[in-house]
């Protein structure tokens, strides 16, 4: 496992794990480990059916069990870089390893969230080759897709050299490209998309929220003293119509007490019993035990 | 039929069923007036504002970093919560710009947010540079370390050693990309304790994935103590969440939503316990503590613009409530028929 | 017309674009949300690679040069090995061999899955913590409102505040841990105290989610009609 040594500071010995940049001896070395990783993943096509549970609960335990026996393990000492004993030895491996298995997290994750945009890039592809219902406005996602590619890589690329402080001051076509689509366009439709829902909640609120019940007169009354406490004009002039009688009578007072000492628990207990949730899960997940997870 | 079936309805069912497209029609006009009539009005409509023990902390402390110290910020927002993200991050940005703090800024949650930080950040810049202020630079004085997918691993790699949390990532310096630790921003970075503060402006739950991660032991500025390094400014829907983890002492500070930043806002203009600013923003915890504010600069900003329009949103909210349970008390009673 | 406007023309059309779905469907608002997908995707895409795995996966792979062009970082050849463990998850859509997805997506929930324990500790260790409050007082009725507490004093009214504090955070805690029949009456009661209290969690965060959606909608009216108007058209 010397390849940890890609997080050390200083500039590591050359060994089996690794080569100088864009030597030969380092390609050769990096085109075989990618010829293994195809080899093993066609092989695992192969798996018989029933070894194909055992694989996936091994990965599966295999990571969990990194962070499990990271945190239950002793740590070294405060400035130990040398071990004096196996435990500190496993201590310190622990510690190299933790931010390799970081990057791993990082870039399996960053493969993984490719998944979304296969997904849609596949389904818009197949309705504008078959020329299904509004297959022209699939035709535009995917145009959008390529064009802000385009824009955003190149872009990139005109702000990596030494002529990177130049950009910020006269930004090329590249640059202007970029910044209209993802500012001019991109952000504003992000922002207008989300915004939408005011008017939802506004009309829901107006049709649905309705004293019923002693639990909706306790949320919207709990939910009117928020919103009203959130509106400073109000908040200063019933405080001020309120202070020559007692100071604890002011809004803003007793609104800091609900928070305090209603909402606060409340949200608490809910988020207490989520957390228990999640502990469980977790242990479920990580043990394979949900024979209808991951693990098949 | 069908408009005998409307003259026949009565007054209480008449009241709970205007079409939604009126409905619409009225948010926007009131919201539009009032945006527009904030622009007109200026500093007349300057809402008061009365900031909370959670947001005082949250600017006190930003306000005793050490000068030359570094900030990690660490913001996941894109756009989509431009309203309440946008102005959190630009008054934290003013502040830290006018302290002399260096920052590095990076994000564990969405792939657009470095560069809708970025481009916040460029904002202020120029917002400074057309007030003949001092210009902050990248590199010296901020870096950029991009998107972690991983958020989960990332914060457990800052924890464990975050010399090496970052290795690998190059920022953009006056002579090309170098790797950051090069930069001033990280040169003395050896612990995640030697950072001044580590602030999460969030619009998910991404500040759960810090405090299940990062601890941070108690320290000093001059002073100042701060028991845990931990803030975070979030969005209102985020709010009642958070809250709970500051008043479990999991955060030094807190500044949520739209009335945060304008909570942020009136610090800026008015300081705590602070005789100099036009208004006495009291801290009641702690009644020796004084904190500057920056009396007449820039510090009224996005919050303060948007207030008014907050104010007359969350009245026409409550009265589209009133009106529909009004509606339904009438038609139940069988009153108001014939109105 | 500069840059600046057109840029805030063309923000402007795609609001107006997206928000003409509020009337109802029609063929603009498609074409709108249609140009916004591509271009979060296309985005994403460009985004992964630039923010992330070029620095995370590709320089420490191949390694990076000095400024002078010589060999700086060595790379390590091991990280290739990601990617065809990352492609495993492509197979999600292969009916054949679709439980080969589940290796990468395994690892990424193990990797999860394993902090669970050490992250509940750290969450919710303080959280306990600090729900552990005094109740019996040792101070005066009441604390006057705007004033801080002595150090050391409890007032008669904060140790009311702590016991209400205490009750719902139990009683709630009751309702959403005990979900199997109760036969007792005195937990019957706490579990309905429990279903009320949480109400109040649930208004507040109603109250703060209104606060933020409507925000929203303000910013977009902001832009509208006066970053792009008011200040951008009209100059004003």
């Amino acid at each position: 496992m010397n390849f940890l040594i890609a997080q050390a500071p200083a500039t590591p010995p050359l060994n089996f794990w690794n080569g100088d940049n864009a030597t030969a001896g380092l390609w050769i070395k990096i085109i075989i480990g990618l010829v293994l990783g195809f080899a093993l993943m066609i092989g695992l096509l192969f798996a018989p059916t029933r070894m194909r549970r055992p694989i996936v609960v091994t990965f599966t335990f295999l990571a969990g069990l990194f962070w499990m026996v990271q945190w239950l393990w002793p740590r070294a000492g405060e400035g130990v870089t040398e071990p004096t004993n196996a435990t500190e030895g496993v201590a310190l491996w622990l510690k190299d390893a933790l931010p390799v298995v970081t990057d791993f997290a990082n870039i399996l994750t960053a493969f993984l969230l490719g998944l979304g945009i296969y997904s849609l890039v596949s389904i818009h592809g197949k309705r504008l080759i078959k020329k299904q219902t509004d297959w022209v406005f699939s035709g535009i996602l995917l145009l959008s897709i390529v064009i802000m590619m385009i824009f955003g890589y190149a872009d990139w690329l005109t702000r990596l050299g030494e002529g990177a402080a130049k950009v910020e001051l006269v930004p090329g076509f590249w640059n202007r490209g970029r910044d209209l689509l993802f500012d001019g366009m991109l952000q504003q439709m992000d922002a207008a998309m989300f915004s939408l829902i005011a008017f939802f909640i506004l009309s829901a609120a107006y049709r649905a929220f309705r004293i019923r019940s002693i639990e909706s007169t306790i949320l919207l009354s709990t939910a009117l003293i928020v919103m009203i406490s959130i509106m400073g004009a109000i908040v200063f002039m019933l405080d001020s119509a309120a202070a020559p009688v007692s100071n604890n009578l002011k809004l803003s007072e007793i609104a800091g007490w609900i928070t305090g000492s209603l909402q606060t628990p409340a949200i608490r207990a809910i988020n207490f019993g989520v957390g228990v949730g999640a502990l469980a899960m977790g242990i479920r997940l990580w043990l394979s035990l949900d024979r209808g997870g991951v693990s098949g | 039929m069908a408009d005998l079936a409307q003259e026949e309805r009565t007054f209480g069912e008449k009241l709970q069923s205007l079409p939604r497209q009126v409905l619409y029609l009225i948010l926007i006009v009131v919201i539009s007036a009032s945006v527009i009539a904030s622009k007109f009005a200026g500093p007349a409509l300057v809402l008061p504002n009365k900031p909370g023990n959670n947001a005082i902390e949250f600017y006190a402390t930003v306000m005793n970093v050490p000068e030359g110290s570094t900030v990690a910020i660490q913001s996941d927002w894109t756009n989509s919560t431009r309203g309440e993200s946008a102005g959190q991050l630009e008054s934290l940005l003013r502040i830290l710009m006018r302290r002399n703090v260096k920052f590095m800024v990076y994000s564990l949650a969405d792939p657009q947010a470095p560069q809708v930080a970025r481009d916040t950040i460029a904002r202020i810049t120029l917002e400074r540079k057309l007030k003949g202020e001092r210009e902050y630079k990248r590199w010296d004085d901020w870096i950029s370390l991009g998107f972690f997918p991983n958020g989960e691993g990332t914060a457990k790699s800052i924890q464990s050693d975050i010399r090496k949390a970052f290795k690998g990532k190059r920022d953009v310096s006056p002579e090309g990309p170098r790797d950051v630790y090069q930069s001033p921003v990280l040169k003395n970075i050896q612990t995640l304790d030697d950072l001044g503060l580590y602030i999460n402006i969030t619009a998910s739950k991404t500040i759960d994935v810090l405090i299940e991660r990062l601890k941070f032991k108690p320290a000093r500025f001059g002073d100042f103590e701060v028991k845990n390094k931990l803030g975070s400014m979030c969005t209102g829907v985020m709010g009642p969440e958070t809250v709970n983890y500051y008043s479990a002492g999991l955060l030094f500070g807190l500044v949520v939503g739209l009335n945060g930043v304008v909570e942020m806002e009136t610090l800026m203009e008015n300081g705590v316990n602070w005789p100099e600013g036009k208004k006495t923003v009291e801290y009641a915890k702690d009644k020796q503590l004084v904190v500057p504010g920056w009396t007449g600069k820039q510090n009224y900003a996005r919050g303060t613009s948007y207030y008014f329009a907050l104010h007359t949103g969350m009245a026409l909210l409550i009265l589209a409530v009133l009106a529909g349970n009004i509606g339904m008390w009438l038609a139940r009673s069988g009153k108001g028929k014939n109105a | 017309m500069d840059f600046t406007w057109i840029k805030l023309t063309i923000g402007a059309i795609a609001t107006i674009g997206l928000y003409s779905v509020l009337y109802r469907e029609n063929k603009f608002y498609r074409l709108i949300e249609h140009i916004y997908l591509g271009l979060a995707a296309g985005w994403s895409i460009t985004a992964l690679w630039t923010e992330s795995l070029k620095s995370t996966w590709w320089d420490k792979m191949v390694g990076t040069p000095t400024a002078s062009g010589q060999p700086g970082t060595p790379g390590y050849w091991a990280y290739i090995l990601l990617l065809p463990i990352g492609l495993m998850a492509y197979f999600v859509f292969s009916r054949k061999n679709n439980w080969v997805s589940r290796i990468p997506i395994g690892i990424i929930l193990g990797l999860w899955a394993g902090q669970q324990a050490d992250a509940w500790s750290k969450k919710f260790l303080p959280q306990i913590a600090a729900s552990m409050k005094p109740i019996i007082p040792n101070d005066a009725f009441i604390v006057p409102a705007g004033t801080g507490p002595t150090p050391g004093s409890l007032y008669v009214s904060q140790a009311v505040t702590n016991i209400i504090f205490l009750v719902t955070l139990l009683s709630v805690l009751s309702y959403f841990l005990f979900s199997f029949e109760l036969k007792t009456r005195f937990m019957k009661g706490m579990t309905t105290t429990g279903r009320w209290l949480m109400m109040i969690g649930f208004g507040a965060i109603f109250g703060n989610t209104v606060m933020t959606r409507f925000t929203l909608l303000i910013d977009r009216m902001y832009f509208i009609w006066i970053e792009w108007l008011i200040t951008g058209t009209f100059k004003m």
